[in-house]
Order: structure tokens, then sequence, then C-alpha cells
């Protein structure tokens, strides 16, 4: 069995398995929303192989980094614009 | 640091493999960069340090001989710039790593960048939970997460059926796939001898089709989804019924309510690099589209460029598999490292195997092109490029003042200008514009590609301009 990890999604500790995306520990915990487009859009997982540019959110302070290609670690700070609506 | 090498390959996935294992093999001085934290590509995904999710046991065969093969591997690597070489013949790649910027030289290149999902524009596409079939087939095996609880699957092509048959097994509630070809009998049947001798491939369909026929899993021919709904994500999806040229029959729709919608609609070649090493390409849409002009030994129009696999034209990890070793082959004769009769000897005993799978990609690409009709889903106010929020509306605009290319409508709308590069709008663009004015799709042109072919900072630039 893969190891368990915590990490802390917007602010809120969750717990995660090593080996997972930042995308897949999102998803499995049913949060679908990654960013807001300029616009005010949600948006999520799209592409799934690091090419779209949809996923992005920030993590550990670093901005626009795709969930899809991060792998978690073990308290890795990921901010998400989910509850921000404009 | 710049350093030089005889063979940079582009690309670990089959084909990249394929070739730098060949290469190697033959005395070659190969490096093989890529994107990736671990070789193998989509099509031999292997799952990320520490999960214990299967791979294959081909999969297991070609990493086996790749640790075997004296091969440098660059992964986590991704190739921005291609450049002719200023003091020498050959090619100058700037790379971006997780140690930093570097430059390869390389005196022969073998590009095998493979190919992405084929997004498709339709009112809702850009919600949350609305994914490719990409993305939904590397959740499952490489991730052991499911996209969702109830999924309607559309798109064309057996992939569709191989990531609803691992969603079903993995516990997901699979509403319907829906297969925007009509797959009549009399079609099936004309391409029966392509499928002669492809008994591996009729035997995993069987079993994909064993899996959704006993959970009950309606699989419907010449059906698309039309609409996405929702808010925060999509909860609701319509479909429609297509005509002979792909567009929705009116009065035929039906809605699903789920909470993922999987897209697959084909693939496009990831040709960028190509275009940038100013390769010619030719417009082929029963191969994905724009992708390079090779010759018999996949050299493209610039001398000592190679493209092999699915990035040189929809073909499959078979073929892709059989261009690498060819290519491979033709590199090393051209370094050096091996005699012209004995590369001519392993170049022809590749020819049956070669006929065999590029008629099966021929089949493939009659029987699975997404017709026409299918990009004309979208309204005025649906996205066309994502990245920038550009809508058909805007494009339709832009045609009204004159663009006619995709380069002109970019110039003026900033479609294909954001953080994908085009890659998710290039081919969405051009059907906007074709079916505005008219013109033929291969008139309305591609993209150029300028780099960096993906996003950096400005601080990595600068860095880079420091070596």
């Amino acid at each position: 069995m893969a190891q368990q990890l915590t990490v802390i999604v917007d602010g809120r500790p969750v717990t995660v398995v090593e080996g997972q995306t930042v995308a897949a520990a999102l998803l499995a915990h049913h949060q679908r929303v990654f960013r807001r487009t300029a616009a005010g859009q949600p948006r999520g997982l799209f592409c799934g192989i690091g090419l779209c540019f949809d996923c992005l959110l920030t993590v550990n302070g670093a901005p626009n980094v795709r969930a899809c290609q991060t792998p978690v670690a073990e308290g890795m700070m990921i901010e998400t614009a989910a509850a921000e609506v404009w | 640091m710049s350093r030089r090498v005889q063979l940079a390959v582009v690309g670990a996935g089959p084909a990249g493999l394929e070739a730098a294992i060949t290469a190697a093999e033959a005395g070659v001085e190969t490096v093989v960069i890529d994107g990736y934290t671990r070789p193998g590509g989509q099509y031999f995904k292997q799952p990320l340090f520490g999960l214990h999710t299967e791979i294959s046991p081909e999969a297991k065969t070609v990493f086996a001989r790749l640790t075997a093969a004296n091969v440098e591997l660059l992964t986590d690597t991704v190739v921005w710039g291609a450049f002719s070489a200023s003091h020498s013949e050959g090619w100058v790649l700037t790379l971006h790593g997780t140690a930093g910027p570097s430059q390869l030289e390389a005196a022969v290149l073998i590009l095998a960048t493979g190919a992405y999902d084929r997004p498709l524009a339709f009112p809702g596409w850009t919600l949350p939970g609305v994914m490719t079939a990409g993305a939904a087939q590397t959740l499952l095996k490489s991730q052991a997460v499911l996209s969702g609880r109830r999924v309607l699957l559309s798109g064309t092509g057996p992939l569709q059926a191989a990531v609803a048959a691992g969603l079903v097994e993995a516990g997901a509630e699979v509403v319907a796939v829906l297969e925007a070809a009509s797959l009549p009998w009399w079609q099936l049947a004309r391409y029966a001898p392509a499928m002669w001798g492809q008994w591996e491939r009729l035997r995993e369909g069987w079993g994909y089709w064993r899996t959704l026929r006993r959970a009950g899993v309606p699989y419907r021919t010449g059906w698309s989804v039309v609409a996405a709904r929702g808010r925060e994500g999509v909860t609701e999806v319509s479909a429609a019924r297509l005509n002979q040229h792909g567009a929705s029959i009116a009065d035929t729709d039906e809605t699903f309510a789920v909470d993922t919608l999987v897209i697959g609609y084909g693939f496009l070649p990831a040709a960028q690099l190509s275009r940038l090493l100013g390769c010619e390409h030719d417009f082929r849409p029963e191969a994905g589209g724009w992708i390079p002009y090779r010759n018999e030994l996949m050299e493209t129009t610039q001398p000592g460029v190679y493209a092999v696999g699915d990035g040189a034209g929809i073909g499959g990890a078979a073929l892709a598999q059989v261009e690498g070793r060819i290519a491979a082959c033709d590199a090393a004769r051209r370094l050096g490292q091996l005699a012209a009769e004995v590369a001519q000897t392993e170049i022809m005993a590749q020819q049956p195997a070669l006929n065999r799978e590029q008629h099966f990609a021929r089949m493939f690409g009659a029987l699975f092109t997404p017709a026409a009709g299918l990009y004309s889903l979208a309204l005025d106010d649906t996205l066309i490029c994502r990245c920038e929020e550009v809508s058909l509306g805007d494009i339709k605009a832009a045609v009204e003042a004159g663009a006619q290319t995709v380069n002109e409508v970019k110039g003026l709308t900033r479609a294909g200008m954001g953080n994908c590069q085009g890659r998710m709008c290039e081919a969405l663009t051009a059907r906007a514009i074709a079916a505005q004015t008219g013109a033929a799709i291969e008139m309305v042109g591609e993209m150029t590609a300028r780099p960096p072919l993906f996003p950096l900072t400005v601080a990595e630039l600068a860095e880079a301009a420091e070596l």
C-alpha cells in the first residue's frame, strides 16, 4: 500500500496518497475546480498530460503550477481558486 | 552548459524509446529527452513513484531493453527551442529541466513527440468535469483515481471503449459510450483485410466490449455530445444523433445527468518542434492534421532531422516502434556507426511490419477521423481558445475584418497565444475560419511555432540567456 501524506488545500489538511499528482488528489476528494480564468470562469483538469495548462494552481506559493504534472508531497500548500467567486 | 552528442531523440514514448535503443545498440552516442518524470510516453505510461499500479508486460520488456542499452535519459526536461547549429552541421536544442536551463547540440535529431487528444468545442466544454479520454485514462492507469462517479464518454475510436471498460471495472457508473462514427457493417467489412493478423488488438477490443456488455453500458454509434451544462462543473450533458456529415440532427437530443464527461475525438500530432525546425508539413486529415513530410527513411525535409511515431502522423504504438527502428538505422548509418549494407538489410527487414501497420493506420484513419460537421457544435459565445478566452464570435468578427488564416486570426484575437501555445485551439480555429470563408481547411494554414514551445518564466529565460 502506498504511503499516506497530508497536504494543505486552501488552508485545510487533506489526506492524500504518495505518488498521486495534485490533480488526482483533488479529484479523489471531489474537488474539481482548480482555478478561475480572467473572465471568472471555473476550470479544472482537462488534457491531463501537461499540455493544456488549464489545471494551473498555486503550490507552496508558486503560481501557475500544473496540477496534473505535480506530485503531492508531505506538507505541500495547495491553493485553488475554487471558493473565489467573482 | 552546451555539449555535443551524435544523436538526440526527443520524446520517450514507443517511437522514441525504440529509436534510442536501436541507435545505442548500434553504438551511436544517444540522448533521449522527455518532459515527463518517467519514460514511456502515454502508451507505456508508468505510475509515479510510490504508487503500485500495473504496467503491461510489453512495457516491462521495453524498459528492460532501455536499461540494458547505453542510452542517456533526460527526464523532466522540456525542449523549448530548436535551432540549426552555427559552427557545425547539426542542431541545437534548448532545454529546461529540474536542474535549470541547458543546451544540447546533436548531429542528428529524431523527433518522437507523440500526440494528444483532439479536443472538440461545444457549449460547456470548458467546465470542470469535462476532460479528455487521455486525462481519464491517466487518472485511472497511473493514479488509480476515478475521473467521476457518473460518466458519459463521447468521441470516436476504440480508446473510448478501453477507457469506459477501465472505469466500469474501477467502479464508476458509465451511463453511455457515444461513438461519432456510424460504423455501418459494409464499411467495417471493407476493412476486414486490414484487421487480418491484428489478433492481439481484436482480443483486446473483445475484452472491452464484453466488460461494457456485462455492465449494461449502451454503446451508440452515430451519436455525439452537443452541449455540457453546469455552474461550477458539469452536471448535465446533451447528446444528439449525427447525420452522415457529422452534424447533429434536430430534435434527436437526449439529456444525461452526469458528473463527468470524457471526450476523445482521436488525436492531434504534436508537430510543434518539426515546425520550429523549418521542416515542411502537409495537411493529412486521416493522419491527424499537419504532419512533416518524410521520405521512406523517416527523414524530414531538413537534413538529419527524422520524425517518427504519432507526432509525424497518427498510427499507433506498433507503427511508431517500426518507424523508430528505421530512423535509428539510417541515423546510425549517417553517423558512421552502421555500414550502409547492414543498415539497408535492417531497414528492409522492417518493411513487412511497416506495411502491415500502415495498412492498419489507414483503416483507423478512414473509420475514426471526425467528420466535418462535428466542428459546427460551437455557438457564438462558445470559447474556441481556452487560454485567452476567445469565442467563436470573436473569430467570426476577425474573419469579417479580413483575416483568412490561423496566423491572421491569432494576430487579431490572441487565439493560440496563451499558455498552451495553440495546442488545444489551432485545429478548432482553422475549422472555424474555413466554415466562415468557405476555404479548404489546408488553405487556412498552421500556426507558426515560436520558442519557447512551453511557457517559461522571465527568470528562467534570463538564466538560459547566460549560457
